[in-house]
């Protein structure tokens, strides 16, 4: 009962956002320019693009494949450097000192400052990934040395009493439980990343991208296309995070660190 | 289990906490004995530092001056000779039952067969079969006390160091905890450190009960238990030994509480 009334509310939710979004398209089109399209011709053109290439000789799902692309080959640079570094830093008050100014002065500058900075030093195929690695790298840095800091002392003076050293109180005490901290920078991580994917792609990019797709469907006027490429966005950021939200719960889960 | 119980000896253990400006003796020149394979129970007002001198005896903090001896061998830092168990059970949270028992075993480089051969052996000791693939949140205080102590065994010390290792748990399972606990010091022969602040816990368990005065902490004196095991705790020879225990320690009480009234008079005027 209670999932039907939920079901009920999102629903209603939806069905009163495209009303709105309706309306909206109906007042501007009475004038010209029109730049509200109706929904049910976006989702028209969504649909249609997985099956009909656009002026341009390109399906959508190529598209995706190209961004999901950047994403991924981002997020495992920004891990294998921000989970290494990230346990340096939490563990050795040396490494921290040592990097934490310089950590400290790149990590509020905005992701996409880099944008331009990127392009120009890796090029248009491959500085797009820096600038995914860049959004990604500091959430999962800061939670592994967060995750570091909190690993309760109990825990590492009882291994201690057991018998362990400190390569195996970093291997079998602080790195564990640091993992649930991770996850959680990765969930934080992958949502920035999509933001950078897609400014790297609208400033310039070879080979494609829905980020592409939108500024080309907007600058030669196919606005149809331009929107269906930011819903596309939308659902693709939502299950990406989605999938990052519900695996941290797991492995939280098997790791038996669940809520009590 | 073949590591038979060692002696432990306090030479005038002492330590200082500086804080600030100001220092705090938190133990002063203590100093006694632990016969191999005995129950020695360490009982004392709360905050008298009692853990301090059992993490000195683990090897976890260094004392400011004295030592620590196990076996004639003096103790300069952590070693699996000397297990402990902790008040808040201290369990690896992603680690099951099994695997936490198997903790030490697998630091050891205990090849796998003999270490799932072990563990299940002191699942049983400590009464945990059918939880053995359970994590430490699904289990009751007691029974992750059980783990703790299982643990601690399991990695075969000579020394078993347990810092009020059922002050968390509810008064009946407490109970039953301090019988089980009894039988397996009974077939493990290890000896015990046992720091409580409960009386009727240290006249229950212990071979001799060593009471300390308040901070810094001191020996006041050292009482023999010399009563059959099982106790009961209703007999006389039982009350009797209670009483004296008490009598030591109210002092104690008493000398914290003037302490403690006179550091809220001194907060109050300043």
């Amino acid at each position: 009962m209670k999932l039907l009334r939920r079901l009920f509310f999102s629903a209603s939710s939806i069905a009163i956002f495209l009303i709105i979004w309706h309306i909206l398209a109906w007042l501007d089109n009475q004038s010209r320019p029109v730049v509200i399209v109706y929904p049910l011709d976006v989702f028209e053109n969504l649909f249609n693009s997985f099956l009909e290439p656009d002026f341009r000789g390109f399906l959508i799902q190529e598209e995706i494949y190209s961004s999901l692309k950047r994403l991924f080959f981002g997020f495992v640079l920004a891990l294998a450097i921000a989970l290494p570094l990230g346990l340096l830093m939490g563990y050795s008050s040396i490494a921290m000192s040592s990097t934490k100014p310089i950590v400290e002065i790149l990590r509020p500058i905005p992701p996409l400052a880099w944008v331009p900075v990127f392009l120009a030093l890796f090029g248009n195929s491959f500085g797009p990934v820096m600038i995914v690695f860049i959004g990604i790298f500091f959430p999962v840095l800061l939670g592994v040395i967060f995750g570091v800091r909190n690993v309760p002392p109990e825990l590492v003076d009882a291994s201690k009493t057991l018998g362990a050293r400190p390569m195996k109180i970093f291997s079998k005490v602080i790195f564990p439980s640091t993992v649930p901290y991770l996850m959680n920078g990765i969930y934080i991580g992958l949502g920035v990343g999509w933001m950078c994917i897609v400014a790297a792609e609208m400033l310039g990019v070879i080979g494609g991208g829905l980020g592409y797709r939108l500024i080309e469907s907007a600058t030669t006027g196919r606005y149809d296309s331009m929107y269906a490429c930011i819903i596309m966005l939308g659902i693709l950021g939502f299950l990406t995070t989605e999938l990052a939200r519900i695996s941290s719960i797991k492995v939280r889960e098997w790791m038996g660190m669940g809520q009590e | 289990m073949d590591g038979h119980g060692a002696g432990i000896e306090l030479r005038d253990l002492t330590k200082i906490f500086r804080k600030d400006w100001r220092e705090v003796v938190a133990v002063e020149s203590l100093t006694f004995r632990v016969e191999p394979e005995e129950f020695v129970c360490m009982l004392g007002p709360s905050g008298c530092g009692k853990t301090t001198v059992l993490r000195m005896v683990a090897g976890l903090e260094r004392p400011t001056r004295g030592s620590v001896f196990i076996d004639q061998k003096e103790v300069n830092s952590p070693s699996p000779e000397v297990g402990m168990v902790f008040q808040e059970f201290a369990l690896f949270p992603w680690r099951t039952v099994r695997k936490n028992i198997a903790f030490g075993l697998e630091i050891k480089k205990v090849p796998p067969e003999k270490i799932s051969l072990l563990t299940s052996e002191y699942v049983q000791l400590v009464g945990l079969e059918g939880f053995e693939d359970a994590h430490p949140k699904e289990l009751s205080g007691g029974m992750k006390q059980r783990v703790g102590i299982a643990r601690a065994l399991a990695n075969d010390p000579r020394v078993l160091l347990m810092d009020e290792p059922f002050g968390s748990i509810d008064a009946q399972t407490r109970n039953l905890m301090q019988r089980e606990l009894l039988r397996i010091w009974e077939s493990a022969r290890k000896t015990v450190l046992f720091v409580t602040h409960s009386v009727d816990e240290a006249v229950f368990l212990a071979d001799r009960i060593v009471v300390l005065t308040a901070r810094p902490a001191k020996v006041r004196e050292v009482i023999d238990v010399p009563i059959p095991r099982p106790r009961d705790r209703t007999s006389p020879e039982f009350i009797g030994i209670r009483v004296k225990v008490l009598e030591e320690l109210q002092e104690e009480f008493e000398k914290t509480g003037v302490l403690e009234r006179q550091a809220v008079a001194k907060a109050g005027s300043g």
